[in-house]
């Protein structure tokens, strides 16, 4: 259902889009002009959805970080003597307008970098422009486990990430699982969205490493309202650990329906259950049932407390705040790039990025070698935090199983 | 039988809706012998205006994402309900005028896209005033899971399949019995005859636009406790409806009825089953239906002469 129909939006708001671009195009070509006249200036640019979906906030609090490390880089200056300044473009989360706003922001724009998107699907739509261009993208928001992955094996990768990954969390959530000794039998519950059937194809692969034979696999729609009949199988089956892929408000359901039948399995979700969206759609008391992993501890280091009183007013919502730390951070790493490089040269800057020589001290962690020719992810498993919500705020959340967790636990 | 009887409670319960926004469709249909493609935002636009009013009548302080339960209590829901239904009414008849009524009767498909084209305008002045962030509506009879013979059901859901049968059942009396329902089934009969016996056409079909709009925003109304306020899950509601409504019979109000039900009962079925084949099912099914009656199962059989 939501696929038929999102397809005849996207078509139509294409539509819409064409016509849009073909009344403006006289009017950017006039600002291509005049912007080659400033070319002391570095740009950079943002390509993600900042007002069509429900993921749009995490959007616009990744351009606030950004926009805030810009901030703090032209207070000193600059780099390279120039000035920095962020192209912003919205892609309304759609994969045609994305790819266009791609092409516009390297070809016409000039930019160097481009961070973003918002949406994981629009980055698997366009990740091999920013390859054949030669243009470094730093994506602070999506998650999906491919959109890092190199074109094939040897092939320079233009494509970097501070932000959640989903295989990252997966091998977490899976090790929690493995060492819970309350989890004996295991389900899958996942949403039948791109979103929700790669965090499941993630699930059975790291669940096979890990030695987990999961005893249910259930799906539901993202804008299903009642999953009694899924929940009914999984109590059949004598489910006690369900694990759960899916948006925010979905996740709130399943919860939902776990209270109409008086059916509460251990719930882990993934990390769309940081999201207010899904406190909201399961109220205060439901939320309080499942743990998820997040970048960001809820017990902030004084760095972090700082940024956080210095951004917060602008924030769109307060669990977005992840989001803008993943852009101040990343774009300090491309200017630690852009300096080490002497230049802002693609492949000169996608070298120094694999490189980066000295250990950067970023708001979420100290980045040592964040990157190298063969991984492209400044966060690791490692780096996940553990959080649930109580009182309506997230906190951070342990037990016995979450503090005997070690680095050798994470497999897959 | 428990699990027999969740599927049931919660088959009619998404059905109530699916079975009202068919009659939204039907209504029209029979009437102008148009529908509004647009249905879909009208639901998500109720459900917003309806917080709005609620959050209003609140006082209006505190978190409009998350409102606390008093918001919805007493009168203020009733009051919302109404509210919904004067303002999407409203947006109808203007739909009708702007977008319908210059292309009815002419050759060609203009009206199905004027529609869409509606729609989307009300869709992006919608995001530009509430923003794409989904809201919480509370329930006026609070949120606790009521439990009948094992199965679970929450009050909204019992209130959205109560008040879709009593507005059914209300409606069909107002077609079957009074002067505006012979009025409105004369001109779905043959609008020249009936102009020439006296019957305003024009004021009829703008009634039934304003209906139309006004059962697509209180269905929104009624959703939203259980589905959240968004601008994005119309759309959805509003298929699985005009699907319901083609099943049963486009120009039967009654068959829309069934349809609508059906359907909510057939997906709640399927998820008992295999959830992810609960799309290739109902619709597969559809098209089982519509190849053996192409009218719907109980629309009336009507012949093209060309």
């Amino acid at each position: 259902m939501s696929k038929i129909a999102q397809h005849g939006v996207s078509r139509r708001r294409l539509a819409k889009h064409v016509l849009a671009a073909a009344a403006l195009a006289p009017a950017a070509r006039l600002l291509v002009s005049g912007a080659a006249a400033q070319s002391a200036e570095i740009k950079l640019g943002f390509n993600g959805d900042l007002a069509a979906s429900p993921s749009a906030q995490s959007g616009q609090a990744a351009v606030l970080g950004i926009q805030t490390a810009l901030e703090d880089l032209n207070g000193q200056g600059g780099l390279l003597g120039r000035r920095l300044t962020l192209v912003i473009r919205d892609d309304l989360s759609q994969p045609p307008k994305s790819i266009q706003n791609m092409s516009d922001l390297i070809d016409n724009e000039k930019v160097v970098t481009v961070f973003g998107p918002t949406n994981s699907g629009n980055a698997l739509a366009w990740r091999h422009i920013p390859n054949q261009k030669r243009v470094p993208v730093i994506n602070p928001i999506s998650s999906a486990t491919d959109i890092t992955r190199p074109a094939s094996a040897n092939a320079d990768n233009y494509m970097f990430r501070v932000s959640m990954v989903d295989r990252a969390q997966v091998v977490a959530l899976m090790a929690y699982v493995k060492k819970s000794p309350n989890a004996r039998r295991v389900g899958f519950l996942s949403e039948t969205t791109g979103y929700g059937q790669g965090g499941l194809r993630d699930m059975q692969e790291v669940a096979t490493a890990q030695g987990i034979a999961p005893v249910a696999n259930e799906k539901f729609g993202v804008n299903d309202t009642d999953m009694t009949s899924q929940l009914q199988k999984l109590r059949a089956a004598e489910v006690d650990t369900a694990v759960v892929w899916a948006q925010g408000t979905p996740i709130g359901q399943v919860l939902r329906s776990m209270d109409k039948i008086g059916y509460f399995p251990t719930l882990i979700s993934c990390w769309a259950a940081d999201n207010q969206s899904f406190f909201n759609a399961a109220g205060q008391q439901l939320a309080e049932r499942t743990i998820f992993l997040r970048t960001i501890s809820e017990d902030r280091t004084p760095r972090q407390q700082q940024f956080l009183d210095r951004v917060q007013s602008r924030l769109p919502t307060a669990s977005a705040f992840s989001f803008a730390v993943h852009g101040y951070d990343a774009a300090m790493l491309l200017a630690m790039a852009v300096r080490q490089a002497g230049s802002t040269d693609g492949p000169k800057l996608r070298e120094a990025l694999e490189t980066l020589g000295t250990p950067h001290e970023g708001i979420l962690k100290t980045y040592d070698r964040p990157f190298s020719r063969t991984d492209h992810e400044a966060l690791e498993a490692e780096d996940l935090r553990w959080t649930r919500w109580r009182d309506g705020r997230l906190v951070a959340y342990a037990d016995e199983v979450t503090r005997s967790l070690q680095p050798g636990d994470f497999k897959g | 039988m428990a699990t027999l009887l969740q599927v049931l409670a919660s088959g009619l319960a998404i059905g109530g809706i699916y079975a009202l926004i068919a009659l939204s469709f039907s209504i029209t249909f029979t009437t102008t012998k148009t529908l509004n493609f647009g249905q879909g935002e009208l639901i998500g636009i109720g459900a917003f205006l309806g917080a709005t009013v609620l959050f209003a009548l609140f006082g209006g302080t505190g978190s409009f994402e998350a409102m606390p339960s008093e918001a919805s209590a007493g009168f203020n829901y009733p009051l919302a309900a109404t509210a919904v239904g004067v303002a999407i009414g409203a947006i109808g008849i203007l739909l009708f005028l702007v977008a319908v009524r210059p292309f009815a009767g002419k050759p060609g498909m203009s009206w199905v896209m004027s529609t869409i084209g509606f729609g989307i305008i009300l869709q992006s002045l919608a995001l530009a005033v509430w923003g794409p962030a989904p809201v919480n509506l509370p329930s006026p009879l609070g949120d606790d899971v009521i439990r009948v013979l094992g199965a679970g059901v929450r009050p909204q859901e019992i209130l959205v399949l109560a008040a879709a049968v009593v507005i059914m059942l209300g409606l069909d009396l107002v077609m079957r019995r009074s002067r505006l329902g012979k009025a409105m089934r004369a001109v779905a009969f043959s609008p020249p005859v009936a102009s020439l016996m006296g019957i305003n056409v024009t004021a009829v079909m703008l009634g039934a636009f304003a209906l139309s709009g006004a059962l697509a925003g209180i269905g929104g109304l009624l959703v939203a406790p259980i589905a959240q306020a968004s601008l994005f899950v119309g759309m959805g509601i509003a298929l699985k409806g005009f699907s319901g409504a083609i099943v049963g019979g486009l120009d039967n109000p009654r068959g829309c009825i069934f349809g609508g039900f059906a359907l909510g009962l057939l997906e709640a079925g399927v998820a008992l089953w295999q959830a992810q084949w609960r799309e290739i099912v109902v619709f597969a099914l559809i098209i089982l239906v519509l190849s053996v009656r192409p009218n719907g199962l109980f629309g009336a059989r009507s012949l093209d002469k060309v």
